[in-house]
């Protein structure tokens, strides 16, 4: 795929899907590697020097970055050619990819469903075949859930194995980098042209940039993939399951391992809530330079605080607003001990139970969702449901935790995509690529 | 009714680093405004923070010389309220875990030996600076991140005296320490002071008044005498002393209400996700705590030992720059007591004229060459004042003005006696006069051989010369 082939079926998706910001024409290559000329979408929280970068938020739609996130010089350096800029939840919360300032991002397989969230746009324009490769973020499963919902590979790697510097943030310790690939081969490139250290994120790893594509194989004789139980159980779709045990099934036949392992429920359940406190929590401090004295589109107010208020109060969606207004809350003084403190408690208890069980095998897999992408209209579930509580949310294990974590599609529910996901141990790369390109292979093939 | 005053201190001082607390953004405020900034202090989206070692180091030596102890798992937090000089909308600090505890100060009153015990030492970022114009609010973004420690004192002082006495012995002990520049009208080192009255003897305090923007040691101890007369009168007249926030008013001589602080804000603090916990190596602590630049006290004993006065002493170690700018010339000049003389003399009233500026046209180099044509006779000392003088004005070093000038010395016997013999000559009265015991008769010749000589004449070998010839005589 060339670039102007990519701009082209951009600007034909855009009108039926609002998979874009901004589509970019005039970017050109700076440097030769193994990216060159490689059209790439970044999701729009990317900050990008020169660029409208919006975050999905109307406060920043006229906001036009002075710097580079790491990672777009990293695209850069590796010949890459930035040609949009996605269409997000605003600020990356919520995961239907109908909460952005310019309007909901539709499924390009059916044009009523959701693509998910909050990378909406950047999984949109991998699976309409626009571009190969879109940078997403995954906060809790951000990238992994849309991939699942539109049919491409969607990759979270180590916390801290790629930089953070110059991405919008949501919550920073649960913030990942992450992307849409159309395959596993180019997932384990993209790993290797993202990662490394950088010095402005104190919190990447320290470690060169890994060189994972030149040796990935999908051997896994003797691999012990493990099935995550309680997932399966809160899981009432018939084909869901079918195809689930039939990828296993073929799994199995190439040598591999499959293992049941089992999460304590009680823990399980307290994931959600957890990561609705924290994120919060961290997102409302996060967002707190946005007050239109800098940068941003700025309301009037006859003094200082008038023009915060009403700037904030006019600039972000009303789902925002009560996302701030719970994490003003859990911070205040007098409920940080029941609320934030206790979320960082239980978020410790959470991930030593995960880890637990990816100590038991080589990798951790289950459905990525408990069926096809919802409707955009009225698509409401019991959220106190263990569909909801663990099927449906039971992938932000992996933002807690830091682990690694990949969506590869597999074979279609009700005529619409759907994916498994797969989660190895913290900075194991190396081995959930092994075993998604196993996964991917064995659809390839037909099972 | 006899009250006990009591008095804490919270400094905050800006750290002598090159670059701010958590961006490469260059560390200096007296700029032009503006210029030294970039995305991560204007708190653009998607900035992260990245941790300056050097500040950490800073802030080590001052725990150390305050006898803090030291916590070695750098933890930051985040204290979250919006206004225009904050633009991430929260600031960096240490609140759960200060890199320093339990500290202690002690210095002299009044020949009266006295302690003050340090709660804490924590790093933290500076805000931007404001200007408030008549209808408009000017940002200098400057100052946003600076490197900033706050250092609070236990309620351990008790008088305007003491607590002046504090902030100087702290202030100096840091500034030696290059920790910070200490200065005060700049607001490189500000205070803010804690004082309520309580009833002689009753273990219940009284109202907090705090005073804040205080930018010199002398108003440190108006504004607290000021404050303690105020609540004393409120309370002989039965009234109440309000929690406050007060400035100190230099015309009225009195402190007056900034706002009150009846309701304590909630900062929501938590710790700051993007920065790991680091854990300090000891052996890293071990190598700042011997590397420590001397104290002002040790400093008093080295100056001592190069053969100072304690007065010369105290001269130098009340102003850092001028120690610095002698100590380094010290270590080149052949004659340690001579350089000691002309920095005490000649180079003090030059800075009571030019201030810092004069280090910056004269350096210590060029001030050791100066001293050493003295001392090799290059020059006389009478030249030599004008020398320094020319220095101080050019920055040219004394070989280059002497050659420009023209300026050499004759010590020269043949030229001399030359000079003396036509003095002698053309005043015979001297001779007379010589005879006659009165020895100013050499000095008057000294003077016309100079005069003669355009002051090249090397007086002390003159002064030998004309003796010896009057006594021929």
């Amino acid at each position: 795929m060339n670039v102007n082939e990519a701009i082209n079926r951009l600007k034909e998706i855009q009108s039926t899907t609002n998979a874009c910001v901004t589509i970019i024409e005039h970017d050109v290559k700076t440097h030769e590697g193994v990216l060159s000329d490689v059209p790439i979408a970044l999701k729009d929280n990317v900050i990008t020097k020169g660029i409208l970068t919006t975050g999905g938020s109307k406060l920043l739609s006229n906001y036009i970055p002075p710097y580079n996130a790491t990672i777009v010089d990293k695209i850069k350096q590796a010949g890459g050619i930035i040609v949009a800029k996605t269409t997000l939840d605003e600020l990356g919360m919520g995961g239907t990819g109908t909460a952005s300032f310019n309007g909901p991002v539709k499924n390009p397989f059916d044009l009523t469903r959701q693509a998910g969230g909050s990378s909406s746009g950047s999984a949109v324009v991998v699976a309409a075949k626009a571009v190969d490769i879109a940078i997403g973020s995954d906060t809790g499963d951000s990238v992994r859930k849309p991939a699942s919902y539109v049919g491409v590979v969607g990759t979270k790697p180590t916390y801290g194995r790629i930089s953070r510097y110059g991405i919008i943030p949501y919550a920073s310790s649960l913030d990942h980098v992450g992307y849409f690939t159309s395959d596993v081969r180019l997932a384990a490139l993209m790993c290797d042209v993202l990662s490394g250290q950088d010095k402005m994120d104190h919190t990447s790893l320290p470690y060169p940039s890994t060189t994972l594509a030149p040796q990935l194989h999908d051997d896994v004789k003797g691999k012990v993939y493990g099935i995550f139980k309680e997932v399966l159980e809160a899981i009432d779709h018939p084909q869901t399951l079918k195809n689930f045990d039939a990828v296993c099934k073929a799994l199995e036949s190439k040598g591999a391992i499959i293992k049941t392992i089992s999460m304590n429920e009680t823990i399980l359940r307290t994931c959600l809530p957890t990561y609705y406190i924290i994120a919060n929590c961290e997102a409302t401090a996060n967002h707190s330079n946005l007050t239109g004295v800098n940068f941003g589109l700025t309301q009037e107010g006859e003094d200082v605080e008038t023009i915060m208020t009403n700037t904030r109060t006019h600039g972000f969606g009303p789902l925002i607003r009560k996302r701030f207004v719970i994490g003003s809350y859990g911070l205040k003084d007098e409920n940080q001990d029941k609320l934030f403190r206790k979320a960082q408690k239980v978020r410790r208890v959470i991930v030593n139970e995960f880890n637990r069980m990816l100590s038991e095998c080589d990798g951790l897999i289950a459905p990525a969702t408990t069926s096809t992408a919802p409707l955009l209209e009225g698509a409401n579930m019991n959220v106190l449901s263990n569909a909801h509580l663990i099927a449906e949310n039971y992938m932000v294990l992996a933002n807690f935790s830091g682990a690694p974590s990949i969506t590869v599609p597999i074979m279609p529910v009700d005529g619409l995509p759907h994916g498994i996901n797969l989660t190895c141990k913290i900075e194991d790369e190396a081995t959930m690529f092994q075993l998604a390109l196993a996964i991917e292979t064995c659809v390839k093939e037909g099972l | 009714m006899k009250r006990d005053v009591v008095i804490g201190i919270e400094i905050h001082c800006e750290l002598k680093t090159n670059s701010k607390m958590f961006s490469a953004s260059r560390n200096s405020i007296n700029d032009t405004p503006n210029i030294h900034v970039n995305e991560i202090d204007l708190g653009h989206p998607g900035v992260l923070p990245t941790l300056n070692k050097r500040a950490v180091e800073l802030t080590l030596r001052a725990c150390m010389l305050t006898h803090c102890e030291i916590d070695s798992l750098i933890k930051f937090d985040r204290k979250n309220y919006y206004y225009s000089d904050l633009p991430k909308g929260f600031q960096i600090t240490q609140q759960f875990h200060p890199i320093g505890k339990n500290g202690l100060i002690e210095f002299e009153v009044d020949q009266q030996r006295k302690q003050v015990r340090l709660d804490r030492i924590h790093m933290e970022e500076d805000t931007a600076k404001q200007y408030h114009l008549e209808d408009e609010t000017h940002i200098d973004y400057n100052r946003a991140g600076v490197p900033l420690i706050e250092i609070v004192s236990k309620p351990d002082m008790s008088s305007a005296k003491e607590a002046k006495e504090y902030v100087s012995t702290l202030r100096n002990m840091l500034i030696f320490a290059e920790v910070t520049d200490g200065k005060m009208e700049e607001g490189s080192l500000r205070c803010d002071i804690n004082i309520s009255l309580k009833e002689a003897d009753s273990v219940q305090f009284g109202t907090k008044v705090e005073i804040k923007n205080l930018n010199s040691l002398n108003n440190i101890e108006k504004a607290i005498e000021a404050e303690i007369l105020r609540q004393n009168q409120l309370l002989d007249a039965g009234e109440k002393v309000l929690m406050q926030t007060r400035r100190y008013d230099e015309t009225l001589k009195t402190t007056v209400a900034m706002r009150s602080k009846e309701s304590a804000v909630d900062y929501r603090y938590f710790p700051e996700p993007n920065l790991r916990p680091i854990q300090l190596e000891q052996a890293w602590i071990d190598s700042i705590q011997a590397s420590l630049p001397k104290t002002p006290q040790q400093w008093l004993e080295h100056l001592i030992e190069l053969g100072a006065t304690v007065i010369e002493a105290n001269i130098l170690i009340n102003n850092k720059s001028l120690l610095d700018f002698f100590i380094e010339a010290s270590k080149e000049v052949k004659d340690v007591r001579l350089a000691l003389n002309w920095t005490i003399t000649e180079v003090t009233s030059l800075v009571n004229i030019m201030q810092e500026k004069l280090f910056e046209m004269v350096s210590s180099h060029h001030f050791a060459l100066f001293l050493n044509c003295i001392s090799d006779k290059v020059i006389s000392g009478k030249q030599a004042k004008d020398v320094l003088k020319w220095m101080s004005e050019s920055g040219k070093d004394a070989q280059t003005l002497v050659n420009e000038h023209g300026l050499v010395m004759v010590s020269d016997d043949t030229a001399l006696l030359n000079w003396i013999d036509e003095a002698i000559q053309e005043n015979p009265q001297s001779i007379l006069d010589f005879k006659q015991g009165k020895d100013r008769a050499v000095g008057f010749l000294v003077g016309q051989v100079m005069k003669k000589s355009k002051g090249q004449a090397d007086p002390a070998r003159c002064n030998a010369l004309v003796r010896a010839r009057l006594l021929e005589q």
